[in-house]
């Protein structure tokens, strides 16, 4: 399998608060961002635009663990027809590290802020946002901030809360997460990652980049924890019932993750829902059965 | 964590050859298990059986993520799965197997995805390195990093809060150097009696070197008739203490002249006053009374440096009554004794404390006789030139080691009208 180059790093820091900087329209949403603003907000997010100039926007939103190579399977098959928009959370792939913010991301409401700012400085309108594992979730949040902006959205593995509590069965206890934590620092020094964005950012030795045995998915083992705690921590069930766009939600077979009664869950909770149960195994059919996640976009859309 | 072939349960002894490909499959010094594209193992080896305790029919058919504890289950769906399925292989990607008696089993693993010809996934082949010791040692430096993280913290803690009592002490002792200094220079303010029969000067001037307030004073007081009273004394120590303490001794001595006694009788007074005022034992005082209309100069020393009298012909230190320090003889104070000498017109009398004659580098014998010799080099400076001037030329450079306190007295040469 090819790998695709990776963008390049920015080199200087760039601030991610210019998001606090710009107003609102009347109907209470960014707008008016300056070109600078832009520009911060496309390098911050290494943001990547294709498909089909002046098509609707669909911009797609990876999960925890990996970056927008993510839908390298499914993301092309709309690019006939739809303006598609792929990005790095702040911390994972090719995003500017140094604008992550311990206090804007300690939730997934500012990962939120981060998607209305992608659709502010790219004037994105009628979105239809695919949001795999979390960034359902972060969906949920935007598309609930700023309603208007979007037109659907397709949740692939969602997961409102991870951690049982009372009657509600996330799948995961807190002694799950903690291990969870601990398996990412192992990890982080089994393959010592941790270097993985300085040198994969450092044109000086190249060949230090192609040692990386594992270079996809390349995360800032610091962030990766607190994006984890922030992901498996996080209770979003109240903002369920709020969406008002249509949402299609899909459910995979054995999905460790987010299983089948979480997934039925979010459908009976979100308003103008459909459910489709895919027979893909796993927690990433956009990477397993990337055939049926598309079919199955394409017949919601 | 090792044990013969042939010990996993169910399981036969292998018939074949050693170094045959099963054998070697079998029991490779790893684990080594495959699975289909969508985990479901299909075949494992001998050794991750024994390694984990579990039987082969417990782990075909099975999902490889339900080997894991629930942590690795997530890693392995949120990174090692989707590594996998985009670069085809991945390397030691750390998991902990959970084993048949539910102990964890730290391992590293490498895999690889197999795709047919038209590059679809038909299988994913694993090998398993058990990493006990590996991991222990991982943890090992991750308690060490948290342990050099939190006793870094700590000492910048101890930086910080030690930084900030420095400051706090620094203003503290500026504050009270200032409070000293203010309380000192109040009570050495007082404008001298102002006479045509007499003129007073004084110098004060702090040590330079530690640039606290000492216990020095002086002071001149008009009294009855045609007495002045004049002081010069030093309280032991420094600072704020020595300051309020001089203040308290200035205002008894003050309070005591104005009664009459004779300068031994003042001094009897002051050592019961010491008595009381613990912080004023062992201060040395000169008190000197001069009637102007006689003439006449009455003083006692209590362990003070003695009153150098400048008279037209010559200069000279009058050693008469002398007696110990303030306080110095406890319940049984000594008889306090007094000299008396005429006063010519136009002498001069000069009192002073240590400070002016004694310095580390030099006796104090020869230290008094130098301001013999300055002053004698001095005779026609006016009083108050010579009282300006001699500090500067008893301590050469004008930095001393101690507070210089002094004060001139002079005599006018016409008798005045009365």
């Amino acid at each position: 399998m090819p790998i695709p180059p990776r963008p390049p790093v920015p080199e200087k820091s760039r601030s991610n608060r210019i998001g606090h900087r710009y107003g609102r329209d009347a109907r209470g949403r960014r707008g008016g961002a300056s070109s600078l603003v832009v520009v911060n907000v496309l390098l911050r997010n290494n943001v990547a635009v294709g498909g089909k100039p002046g098509g609707q926007p669909m911009l797609f939103a990876h999960g925890f663990g990996c970056d927008q190579n993510m839908w390298r399977f499914v993301a092309p098959a709309f690019e006939d027809r739809y303006r598609v928009v792929l990005f790095d959370h702040v911390g994972a792939g090719g995003s500017d590290l140094s604008a992550y913010d311990r206090a804007r991301h300690s939730d997934l409401v500012g990962y939120a802020d981060d998607v209305l700012e992608i659709c502010a400085a790219l004037e994105l309108e009628d979105v239809v946002f695919v949001g795999h594992s979390v960034s359902a979730m972060i969906g949920v949040l935007a598309a609930n901030l700023e309603p208007d902006r979007f037109d659907r959205l397709v949740l692939v593995g969602p997961s409102p809360c991870y951690i049982d509590e009372g009657d509600y069965v996330g799948g995961f206890s807190r002694a799950d997460i903690d291990e969870l934590l601990e398996s990412l620092e192992s990890n982080y020094l089994g393959w010592s990652s941790a270097m993985a964005p300085t040198i994969m950012g450092n044109p000086d030795r190249p060949e230090l980049g192609e040692e990386l045995t594992n270079s996809f998915c390349a995360t800032d083992p610091e962030i990766a924890r607190q994006f984890a705690r922030v992901t498996f921590m996080s209770d979003n069930r109240v903002d369920l019932p709020r969406v008002s766009v249509p949402a299609l939600i899909l459910q995979c077979s054995d999905d460790p993750i987010a299983p089948r009664s979480v997934g039925e869950y979010v459908h009976r909770e979100i308003p103008d829902s459909r459910f489709v149960q895919l027979s893909a195994t796993g927690h990433c059919p956009n990477l397993s059965a990337p055939e049926e996640t598309v079919e199955a976009i394409e017949s919601f859309l | 964590m090792t044990g013969g072939a042939g010990s996993v349960p169910g399981e036969e002894p292998q018939a074949s050859p050693r170094d045959s490909s099963e054998d070697l499959y079998e029991d490779a010094p790893c684990g080594y298990l495959s699975t289909l594209p969508d985990g479901t193992v299909d075949r494992v080896n001998r050794t991750l059986l024994e390694w984990t305790g579990h039987s082969r029919d417990e782990v075909v058919g099975r999902a490889f993520a339900d080997l894991l504890t629930a942590g690795g289950r997530i890693y392995h769906e949120t990174h090692y799965a989707p590594l996998l399925r985009m670069q085809g292989s991945v390397r030691a990607i750390a998991f902990e197997i959970v084993r048949a008696d539910g102990g964890r089993l730290p391992v590293l693993v490498n895999s690889t995805l197999q795709t047919d010809a038209d590059g679809n996934a038909v299988a994913i082949r694993t090998t398993v390195f058990d990493a006990t010791d590996r991991r222990a040692y991982e943890r090992e430096l991750l308690r060490a990093r948290d342990r050099e993280q939190e006793s870094r913290e700590r000492a910048e803690v101890l930086q910080r809060t030690m930084a900030r009592l420095a400051d706090e002490n620094a203003a503290l002792y500026e504050r009270e150097r200032h409070v000293a200094r203010t309380l000192q220079t109040s009570l050495l303010a007082g404008d001298p009696p102002r006479d045509p029969r007499f003129a007073i000067a004084s110098h004060y001037s702090p040590a330079v070197d530690t640039l606290e307030v000492g216990g020095d004073w002086h002071d001149a007081i008009r009294l009855d008739g045609d007495r002045i009273g004049l002081v010069v004394g030093d309280v032991v120590g420094r600072g704020i203490d020595a300051a309020a303490t001089m203040g308290q001794l200035r205002s008894a001595v003050r309070a005591l002249a104005g009664t009459r006694q004779s300068p031994s009788q003042l001094l009897e007074h002051l050592d019961t006053f010491v008595g009381q005022v613990q912080s004023a034992w062992m201060a040395t005082l000169l008190y000197a009374e001069v009637d102007v209309g006689e003439g006449s100069l009455r003083y006692a020393c209590a362990g003070h440096l003695p009153p150098l009298l400048i008279e037209p012909e010559r200069a000279r230190l009058h050693w008469e009554g002398r007696s110990t320090p303030l306080g110095a003889g406890g319940d049984d104070p000594p008889a306090r004794t007094e000299g008396s000498v005429a006063l010519a017109p136009g002498t001069r009398l000069l009192l002073f404390t240590d400070g002016l004659v004694e310095r580390h580098d030099r006796l104090l014998d020869d230290g008094l006789d130098q301001l013999v010799e300055e002053v004698d080099a001095r005779r026609a400076a006016p009083l108050e030139r010579l009282v300006e001037e001699l500090p500067r030329a008893m301590t050469a450079d004008g930095v001393g080691d101690d507070d210089v306190c002094l004060m001139g007295f002079e005599l006018a040469l016409e008798p005045a009208v009365r």
